[in-house]
C-alpha cells in the first residue's frame, strides 16, 4: 500500500514543517524549546526504528546500541582529538551504520526472534565496553564541551529528523524500496522467487535505521553535555523507541512520530507529578506494550488507518466479482 | 532445430536417507509443454524445488540456457528467467493484488511507475484487472492461484514453472487456467506443469515425464507414456492375477 | 598458570550447571509452543525473591522452599499462558514478533514492580550449604568446590533427567512431543492443546522461579538481575539450537567454561563480550547452533 507523493501530502507536511519552523520564535522559553527538541529526538528514534521494526518486521532490541555508538563518537572525537562539533556527526552516522552492517549478516539472516535478543545482547555488550575502556571514561562517562544555545539544537534536531522523516518516507512509501522490504517480511521465501535476495535488502534496511539513530545520538551528546554508558546505551531508550512504534503503529512512519509524541507528553507530564516514582514508569511502558499489543495490534495510527481503507474498500466490494 | 532450455542431469536429491529425487534426467526444448507426472510422493515438488533453486541438488546438475545453474539461489534464476507458482500459494497477504505484482515487475522495470504500469499490463493478461486492490489474503483459491501465475509472469520468464495450479479449482475455473496456460504458451515461454489431474496435463503437454518413488520411470508423448505398463503400474498397482 | 587449570574448568561445569536450568526452561517453552519468552530473567528474579522471602519469614533451610516456589510458580504461569496464547494467534503481525514484544512487555512490568516493591538492593539467600567449600589436593593442584554450587549441579542434572523422563516416557510427555509437531493434529488425536500448552507453560514457569531460588543461594539477587539471565539463556539456547532439548547441556558447560575462564584468567568484565563474540561467530558458521538441530 505505498503512496506516491500526493499534492496534498506535502502541502500538509510542509506546514507542519513551517509551523515548526516558527515554534522558537512564539515560543521564548528554554525549556519549553528543550523539551520540543527532545520531542523531536524521540521522534526520530522511533520512526528510524520502524524501519527494521515495523516494514521488515524485525523487531530490534538494541536499537540505544546505534544511539549509543553515534554519541560516544561524538563525544571521543570532540574531547579526544578536538573536533569541531558538526563535522563529527556524519562519523557517528556512519558508524552506527557500519556496525549495523558487520553485525547484520549473520543475525539478520536468521529468524526475527535471534536478531531481536542478539541486539539487545549487543546493546549490553556496547555498555560493556564503554563500561571498561578508557577512551570512552568508564564509569564517569564524557564530558563535552558545554554549548548552551537551546535554539540551535533546536533546529539542528528538527532539520535531523525532518530529513530523515522525508529520506524515509521517500524510501519507504514511494520508491521501490519500501515495496521490497514489505515483500519480504510478508513471505521471504516467496520474495525469492521474484529475483529479491532477503539478505541483502533487510541489510539495507537495517543499516538504513541505524545511520539515523547515530547522527541523533551525537547530536544527543553535544546538546546534553555529558554522556555515560547506561544513559546512552541502556536499555530505557531502546523500549521507549519500541513502544512508542508500537502505541503508534508499526510500518506506517506517520504512526511511530504520532506514538512518540504520545507517550512523550505523557512522560513530560508524568515526571513532572510522580517524579518520585520512577521505577513506575518501567511499568507503565510495560503495561502500555502488553496492551497495544493485545487489543490494537496495528496501534493507533494503524487501527485509524485500517478503518479508513475499510471504508474506501467497502465501495468496491459490490462490482468485483470474487 | 529446437533448442534445449532446461537440462536436468542425473540430478538426485536426498534429504538425510531419503532418496526424494534420484537419478532423473530430461530436457526441454523452447516452446514446449512438459508435464511432470506421478503418484503422491514422487518427488515432483522437491524437483521443482531443485530446478528453482530452493534446493541444491546432491549430485546432478541442471542446466538453464546452456549455463550451470545447480545450487544457485531463487532470486537469481528469477532474474535469470525461471518463474514459478507454489503449490501451498505464497501470496504476500498483506499487500494489495497490485502491490504483489508490482513486487515482480520490479526486478524487470526497477522504476515504481514502470512497474506498476508493467504490472497493470500482466494483470489484464491474466484476467485479474479487476481485482487490483482487494487485499491479496482476500481472495479465493481461484484468485490467489491467478495471482501466483501472474506473478511468475510479471518476471518476464523464459521458462515458467507451474505447480498444481489447477488443483482444487471448480471446472470453470480450472478451464480459465487452462486457457491462460495456452495464451502463455503463444507468448513464446516454456512451460514445465506438474498436475494431478490427468485429461488436464494429457491434453496440455506435449511431452510428459513420469516419476515414481524420485526416479523417472517413462518419458514421451501423452498418449504413448498413458499407455507404458510402468506407468500403470504405478498409478494403478499391480494387475490382479 | 596452569595450576589453575583444574579449578577453572571445574568451575565452568559448575556454572554450567547453573545455566542449563536457566535455559532448559526456555528451550522447553519455545520448543514446544514457539514462544520466546523474554520475560525468563524476571521469572527467576521473582522466583528468587519468593525464596529470599520465604527464607527470612520463617528461618527455614530454602532449598526445601523448592516445591513451594515451583508450585506458586506454575500456577501463575498455567494461567498466563491463554493470554499469552491469544496475543500470539491474534490476526495481525508475525506471531512469533508480536509474543516476542508481549513478553518485553511483560517483563517491563515485572521489573519495574520489582524495583518498586523490592528496591535497588541486592541480597544474598543463605542457605545450608552457602558457607561450605570441599578442598581438595590432587597431586599439585588445589581445587575448591563451593558446595552451593555443586548443589546447583545437582539440581541442574536432576531437573534434566525429570524432564526427560516427562518427556520421553509419560504420557504427557507423548502430548507435548506430538504438540510441538503439529498442534491441529494434536487436537485430532484427543489430545486437548490448550490445556497441554498450559502445562507446558506452567512447568517453565516453574522451573524458571525455582532456578531463581539456587541464583539468590549461589550467587545473588536483586530487581535489575533479570536481563542479564534472559540474556544468558538465550545464549544458551541459540548456542544449542533453538527447540534442540539435548543440545542445552553442551552450550551450557561451553559457556559456564567460558565465563570461568575469563574470571580466572582474563578480566571479567570483558565476559559478555567475549561470549557474544562467540555467538557470532558460531551464528555465522552454522545458524541453527553448534549441533545445527535448531530452528
Amino acid at each position: 500500500m505505498g503512496t506516491y507523493i500526493k499534492g496534498s501530502n506535502i502541502k500538509l507536511f510542509a506546514l507542519i514543517f513551517v509551523a515548526l519552523l516558527l515554534l522558537p520564535l512564539i515560543f521564548r522559553n528554554p525549556f519549553f524549546l528543550r523539551i520540543a527538541t527532545e520531542a523531536l529526538m524521540w521522534i526520530g528514534l522511533a520512526i528510524s526504528w520502524d524501519v527494521i521494526g515495523g516494514y521488515t518486521g524485525r523487531v530490534n532490541f538494541g536499537h540505544g546500541a546505534f544511539f549509543g555508538i553515534g554519541a560516544y563518537i561524538t563525544a571521543i572525537l570532540m574531547m579526544n582529538w578536538g573536533w569541531a562539533f558538526l563535522p563529527t556527526l556524519p562519523v557517528a552516522g556512519f558508524g552506527a551504520g557500519l556496525v549495523a552492517f558487520i553485525i547484520g549478516f549473520p543475525t539478520l539472516r536468521l529468524m526475527g526472534a535471534y536478531f531481536a535478543i542478539a541486539m539487545w545482547s549487543l546493546a549490553l555488550a556496547f555498555q560493556q565496553l564503554a563500561l571498561l575502556m578508557n577512551i570512552t571514561g568508564g564509569p564517569d562517562g564524557m564530558r563535552l564541551p558545554t554549548f548552551l544555545n537551546p535554539e540551535f539544537f533546536f533546529y539542528l534536531m528538527l532539520v535531523m529528523v525532518t530529513g530523515t522523516f522525508v529520506l524515509l518516507w521517500y524510501l519507504m512509501e514511494c520508491a521501490s524500496f519500501g515495496f521490497k522490504v514489505r515483500s519480504i517480511r510478508e513471505d521471504e521465501s516467496g520474495a525469492m522467487a521474484l529475483g529479491l535476495n532477503p539478505t541483502r535488502i533487510k541489510i539495507q534496511a537495517f543499516v538504513l535505521s541505524a545511520v539515523p539513530a547515530g547522527l541523533i545520538g551525537g547530536i544527543y551528546a553535544y546538546w546534553v553535555s555529558y554522556i555515560d554508558p547506561p544513559s546512552v546505551f541502556g536499555d530505557i531508550i531502546t523500549d521507549q523507541a519500541i513502544v512508542m512504534t508500537i502505541l503508534g503503529g508499526m510500518g506506517t512512519l506517520i504512526g511511530p512520530a504520532i506514538g512518540a509524541v504520545i507517550l512523550f507528553a505523557f512522560k513530560t507530564v508524568f515526571w513532572a507529578y510522580l517524579s518520585d516514582y520512577q521505577v513506575l514508569y518501567l511499568i507503565i511502558l510495560g503495561v502500555v506494550i502488553a496492551l497495544t499489543v493485545f487489543f490494537l495490534p496495528n496501534g493507533v495510527w494503524g487501527t485509524i488507518n485500517s478503518y479508513l481503507d475499510h471504508r474506501k474498500s467497502k465501495k468496491n466490494y459490490s462490482l468485483i466479482s470474487l | 532445430m529446437a533448442e534445449t532450455i532446461l537440462k536436468v542431469d542425473a540430478v538426485t536429491k536426498t534429504f538425510g536417507g531419503l532418496h526424494a529425487v534420484e537419478n532423473v534426467s530430461f530436457n526441454i526444448d523452447i516452446g514446449e509443454i512438459v508435464g511432470l507426472i506421478g503418484p503422491n510422493g514422487a518427488g515432483k515438488t522437491t524437483l521443482f524445488n531443485v530446478i528453482s533453486g530452493y534446493y541444491a541438488p546432491s549430485t546432478g546438475n541442471v542446466y538453464f540456457m546452456g549455463e550451470d545453474v545447480s545450487g544457485q539461489p531463487p532470486y537469481k534464476l528469477a532474474i535469470k528467467g525461471i518463474g514459478r507458482t507454489f503449490q501451498v500459494v505464497k501470496p504476500f497477504p498483506g499487500l494489495s493484488v497490485l502491490d504483489n505484482v508490482v513486487i515482480a515487475s520490479l526486478s524487470r522495470h526497477p522504476r515504481r511507475r514502470d512497474a506498476e504500469a508493467h504490472a497493470w499490463e500482466v494483470m489484464k493478461f491474466t484476467g485479474l484487472a479487476d481485482r487490483a486492490q482487494i487485499l491479496a489474503g482476500s481472495l479465493t483459491l481461484a484468485g490467489r492461484k491467478r495471482l501466483e501465475i501472474t506473478k511468475a509472469m510479471a518476471l518476464e520468464p523464459s521458462l515458467i514453472l507451474l505447480d498444481e495450479v489447477v488443483a482444487g479449482l471448480n471446472p470453470t475455473e480450472a478451464d480459465q487456467t487452462i486457457e491462460l496456460i495456452n495464451k502463455i504458451r503463444e507468448q513464446g515461454k516454456t512451460i514445465l506443469i506438474v498436475e494431478h489431474i490427468m485429461h488436464v496435463i494429457m491434453n496440455l503437454s506435449d511431452r510428459v515425464v513420469v516419476l515414481n518413488f524420485g526416479s523417472k520411470i517413462a518419458e514421451g508423448k501423452p498418449e504413448d507414456v498413458a499407455h507404458d505398463p510402468a506407468v500403470m503400474k504405478a498409478y494403478l498397482g499391480e494387475e490382479e492375477q | 598458570m596452569l595450576l589453575l587449570l583444574p579449578q577453572a574448568l571445574v568451575d565452568g561445569i559448575l556454572i554450567g550447571g547453573v545455566f542449563i536450568t536457566i535455559a532448559i526452561g526456555f528451550s522447553l517453552a519455545f520448543g514446544v509452543m514457539h514462544i520466546i519468552d523474554l520475560a525468563v530473567g524476571e521469572w527467576i528474579m521473582l522466583g528468587a525473591f519468593l525464596g529470599f522471602y520465604l527464607t527470612q519469614w520463617t528461618n527455614i533451610e530454602p532449598l526445601l522452599f523448592l516445591p513451594v516456589v515451583f508450585a506458586v510458580f506454575g500456577i501463575i504461569g498455567y494461567f498466563l499462558q491463554p493470554v499469552i496464547f491469544r496475543v500470539i494467534s491474534g490476526i495481525k503481525g508475525d506471531p512469533v514478533l508480536m509474543g516476542l514484544v508481549f513478553t518485553f512487555g511483560l517483563a517491563l512490568i515485572f521489573k519495574g514492580t520489582g524495583l518498586t516493591i523490592f528496591g535497588f538492593y541486592s541480597h544474598s539467600i543463605p542457605s545450608i550449604f552457602s558457607a561450605g567449600s570441599i578442598s581438595l589436593e590432587i597431586g599439585n593442584f588445589y581445587l575448591t568446590i563451593p558446595i552451593m554450587r555443586f548443589v546447583g549441579l545437582t539440581y541442574a542434572i536432576f531437573i534434566t533427567i525429570m524432564l526427560q523422563y516427562l518427556l520421553k516416557k509419560s504420557n504427557f510427555g507423548l502430548a507435548v512431543r506430538a504438540l510441538a509437531q503439529n498442534r491441529e493434529a494434536s487436537g485430532l488425536m484427543g489430545i486437548n492443546p490448550k490445556k497441554t500448552s498450559s502445562y507446558v507453560y506452567a512447568i517453565y514457569v516453574g522451573i524458571s522461579a525455582m532456578t531463581g531460588v539456587l541464583i539468590g543461594s549461589i550467587f545473588s539477587l536483586s530487581a535489575q538481575m533479570g536481563a542479564r539471565y534472559t540474556a544468558l539463556s538465550f545464549f544458551v539456547v541459540v548456542l544449542a539450537g533453538m527447540g534442540y532439548l539435548a543440545g542445552v547441556p553442551w552450550a551450557a558447560f561451553l559457556l559456564g567454561l567460558i565465563q570461568s575462564f575469563f574470571l580466572i584468567y582474563f578480566n571479567p568484565g570483558y565476559t559478555l563480550i567475549a561470549v557474544f563474540s562467540i555467538l557470532y561467530v558460531v551464528l555465522l558458521i552454522s545458524p541453527k547452533g553448534l549441533f545445527g538441530r535448531g530452528w
